[in-house]
């Protein structure tokens, strides 16, 4: 099935986008569209993040690992998932963790049992690309810890976090060779096949960057003849050269600024580059059509109070027009973030949909 | 629909679980949310607004010039993230003026430190380089042969090695010594089909000799360390030289050493167990840049007596005098020589009141934790009468791991896990004769810790969350190691290391790992006042 979409969710979508408009936003409303806990976390990041970012376009690396939450994988169950950390390439230091649902025959596995196969007629793998806007975060951040252990629950997958290089120290196309690395990797593992075709069930999943990452790997690999099962991701980071009117509508409003947002760009596309690089803009003037490629099914989460919104929406009307299978889920009162904390509906609504996406497989 | 639900399972959240295989059932605090608890910040639900608050005025104070306050952050110090509130607070200080007594929304602040100006963009940090070149290509391409080639079948032979060593070590558990004994052959002869040089089959060699050596000298034999005093200074100086964990703790003692004694023209370090004397030369050096003057120093060194006549203590005061007198730093040295730290007692210390004290124990407190726990055992009381000399600082540094717990079979799975990565890093390491003197020492300790019963065990790693409660339960409360103490360690790690060592912070406490795995932490305590009466949060 290549023709798709959910034309009601578009249609809504257009509506309330007509509707919305206020210019008035400050700081007080945007208390008022996310609870108090949710809105410290995302405003202590944008705070320490803002400590980071140089203007000269360097980052204080040491600081950001500092202010980092991380926490160690954990071979006990908790709430029936636990992790462990492989390194999956010595010359770059990629590791990855894996988060696999604890078995009832064995509810504590030792170190052996790590690799063991997987059981199932079909086994979902999930590759998480962590967000971070290609500089902050880590595998082993809290908050992306919390998240792939719910993405085991709900889709009853393996999940492998992958730990790729980050910007501005490691430009383009660091993160999508590490990207690849761990696909090929994740491919290659005789211990993830599904027991109905003996092959390895994969799924790319990512937010911000790593939803960004997704698209990209997924591209490599319907070039180099590799299946994959479907994309999902959750506030994609895309952008293009020109000024949009959600960038200059929300700038600033949400959490978000064009201008951090430009820093990021500069940091992670090649020097001299600008936002129409492919990387950053997929289907802009420098991207490819993806017309008569086998490309697989997605789910773009779209939140409605993000800056970068209608990029994000040309991305699906670029995937749209090419003949592939999108869905679109545009959470309207949501922010950026949202996902992190199960506090909220848009949460409870995207995990469903996630789940839903993942388990439609047969 | 599933629900989170962060207080009964908080994955690895805080002071929980540093150690990766240790379950961490944290007892639910008050009050404490528990949406940010599960990503890594502890604000009580109380607090909210407040932190709400002061995120807003760090904002406003923040607006008018975001570019210049990275600047400010590269030489701000901050402490102890999880703590959101103390957090916010440390930045507020630094960037705006203290709040007023009343509180609303939206003061806007005068900003302190408004000297940066745009020259500041020159005088930007340079990258620090992710890939650190410390070996020659030659060394590094045979080093890659021998890391990453490994065959199926070696892989295969290693996945059997580590299920025969789990086996072999859950009979000994059991007490079927005979299967066990067969085992030991089997696991030998497989040793044969598994490179040895590096990986798996390296430690897992280690791990066969430790069990077998259990299995034939019974319980309760002897101490395997059987290597003099000698002998062990020399294997410790290698381990120190072969890898950075010894740096890093030295390092970081210092650090907070320093900061403790910043002051005072008096001071005295205790150290728990001098050996060569390592950590002591930058400490003097950096007491003697110190700015209005060096302190008087003197230093306490606890070691074993040397059997042959020498005074191996004095020698290495007279060496730390020398190096003391060369810039300029009034020295005192002595040295106190006992088997066991719990047959040290405070008067030999002969500590002034007058003076600051700093007590230093790096990997020494952890063999005080004797099996038998009795009320008075050595750990109470050594920790007992360290709080009566009342020191500025009592730094700690200990193995990562959870290698005391009663079970053999569990104590024998985490040492297996905890020693693989540990050479796993010494691996990355470059080339060097240090590396087999050091892995000597590693080795000692796994057949410690596996070998070992009743008192001759005194490899008895705990975790930091151990620590934690049991330094707090004593009457001590933690200093927070900062940023400042973070970026150097980091730096350190450049300058030392290979790439895959990692440093990282855990609620004011820092530990250096090999690729997400702690392995050595360092946290800084201080006793609490007497008339103190309620203990120390964690």
């Amino acid at each position: 099935m290549e023709k798709g979409g959910t034309i009601g969710v578009e249609k809504r979508m257009r509506k309330e986008r007509g509707m919305a408009g206020s210019n008035e936003v400050n700081l007080n409303e945007c208390k008022t569209v996310v609870p108090l806990n949710t809105w410290v976390l995302i405003s202590s990041f944008k705070l320490a993040y803002n400590l980071l970012r140089r203007p000269d376009g360097t980052f204080n690396r040491h600081l950001a690992e500092f202010l980092d939450r991380k926490v160690p994988a954990n071979l006990n169950p908790v709430d029936g998932v636990f992790s462990f950390d492989v390194l999956i390439d010595r010359a770059t230091g990629l590791l990855c963790r894996i988060y696999r649902p604890a078995t009832a025959e064995e509810p504590e596995p030792n170190i052996v049992e790590l690799e063991k196969p997987v059981v199932g007629d079909v086994v979902p793998v999930i590759i998480f690309f962590h967000g971070g806007s290609f500089a902050h975060s880590s595998a082993n951040s809290a908050i992306y810890d919390t998240l792939c252990r719910r993405l085991v629950g709900i889709c009853k997958a393996v999940v492998v976090s992958v730990n790729y290089r980050r910007a501005p120290e490691n430009r383009y196309p660091c993160a999508y060779d590490d990207g690849w690395t761990a696909f090929k990797w994740v491919n290659s593992r005789s211990w993830l096949q599904s027991q109905k075709d003996s092959k390895v069930h994969i799924y790319l999943a990512g937010d911000s960057s790593g939803g960004n990452i997704a698209h990209h790997v997924a591209a490599r690999a319907v070039e180099s003849g590799i299946d994959v099962l479907g994309n999902i991701l959750l506030n994609p980071m895309f952008g293009g050269q020109e000024r949009t009117e959600s960038e200059m509508r929300l700038d600033g409003k949400y959490f978000v600024t064009l201008r951090d947002r430009d820093w990021y760009w500069r940091a992670f596309l090649p020097e001299g580059e600008n936002r129409d690089h492919p990387a950053c803009n997929p289907f802009g003037p420098n991207g490819r059509s993806l017309e008569g490629i086998k490309f697989p099914k997605s789910l773009v989460v779209v939140a409605g109070l993000d800056l970068i919104q209608d990029w994000q929406l040309a991305y699906v009307e670029g995937l749209r027009k090419a003949g592939k299978e999108v869905k679109l889920l545009y959470m309207e009162q949501a922010t950026i973030g949202f996902y992190l904390l199960p506090n909220n509906n848009h949460f409870h609504t995207v995990m469903d949909e996630i789940s839903e996406f993942v388990g439609s497989d047969c | 629909m599933l629900r989170y639900d962060s207080t009964s399972s908080s994955a690895g959240s805080s002071s929980g679980s540093l150690s990766s295989s240790s379950s961490s059932s944290k007892p639910p605090q008050q009050d404490i949310d528990g949406l940010l608890a599960g990503a890594g910040y502890k604000v009580r639900s109380s607090e909210l607004r407040q932190v709400a608050q002061r995120l807003e005025r760090l904002e406003t104070a923040m607006g008018n010039s975001p570019a210049d306050f990275s600047q400010l952050a590269s030489d701000a110090i901050l402490y102890n993230p999880s703590d959101l509130v103390c957090w916010v607070d440390s930045l507020l200080t630094e960037f705006a003026e203290p709040p007023p007594t009343c509180s609303s929304d939206f003061i806007v602040d005068p900003v302190n430190n408004q000297t940066v100006v745009n020259s500041a963009w020159t005088t930007a940090e340079p990258h620090t380089p992710q890939v650190h070149q410390n070996i020659t290509y030659d060394e590094q391409q045979s080093l890659d042969n021998q890391l990453t080639v490994v065959t199926a079948m070696e892989e295969d032979s290693g996945i059997r090695l580590v299920h025969m060593l789990m086996t072999c070590a859950e009979c000994v558990q059991s007490g079927d010594l005979s299967l066990a004994t067969s085992l030991i052959g089997d696991m030998q002869g497989l040793l044969t089909h598994v490179n040895t040089v590096c990986g798996i089959g390296k430690v897992a060699g280690h791990f066969i000799d430790a069990l077998s050596r259990r299995i034939f000298q019974g319980m309760g034999g002897g101490s395997v360390n059987g290597g003099s005093a000698f002998e062990n200074e020399i294997l410790h100086h290698h381990f120190y030289e072969a890898c950075p964990y010894l740096k890093f703790a030295h390092f970081t003692a210092n650090q907070a050493i320093l900061e403790a004694f910043d002051g005072h023209d008096c001071v005295h370090v205790v150290d728990f167990n001098l050996m060569h004397g390592l950590q002591w030369p930058a400490l003097i050096q950096a007491l003697a840049l110190r700015p209005g003057g060096p302190p008087l120093l003197r230093l306490t060194g606890i070691g074993p007596p040397s059997p042959d006549g020498r005074d191996s203590l004095r020698e290495i005061g007279l060496r730390l005098a020398e190096l003391a007198r060369s810039v300029n730093v009034r020295f005192a040295f002595r040295g106190v020589a006992a088997s066991r730290l719990e047959d040290v007692k405070p008067w030999m210390l002969q500590v002034n009141p007058k003076e600051a004290v700093a007590v230093n124990s790096i990997m020494q407190l952890h063999r005080l934790l004797g099996s038998e726990q009795t009320r008075n055992s050595p750990i109470d009381t050594v920790l007992s009468w360290i709080r009566g000399l009342n020191p500025k600082i009592m730094t700690v540094v200990e193995q990562e791991a959870n290698h005391n717990q009663p079970g053999f079979l569990d104590r024998f799975t985490e040492a297996l896990y905890y020693y693989s990565t540990m050479f796993d890093s010494l691996e990355a390491c470059r080339v060097q004769p240090e590396k087999a003197l050091a892995e000597i020492y590693i080795q000692r300790e796994i057949g410690n810790v596996v070998s070992c019963e009743g008192s001759a065990r005194v490899e008895r790693h705990e975790p930091l969350a151990k620590w934690r409660r049991r330094l707090s339960g004593a009457g001590f409360r933690a200093l927070h190691l900062g940023s400042n103490a973070f970026k150097q360690a980091s730096m350190l790690l450049t300058l030392f290391s290979a790439e895959g060592y990692s440093v990282e912070e855990n609620e004011g406490c820092l530990s250096l790992g090999w690729h997400s795995r702690p392995l050595i932490a360092a946290s800084a305590w201080q006793a609490v006042p007497a008339w103190d009466n309620h203990m120390s949060s964690s």
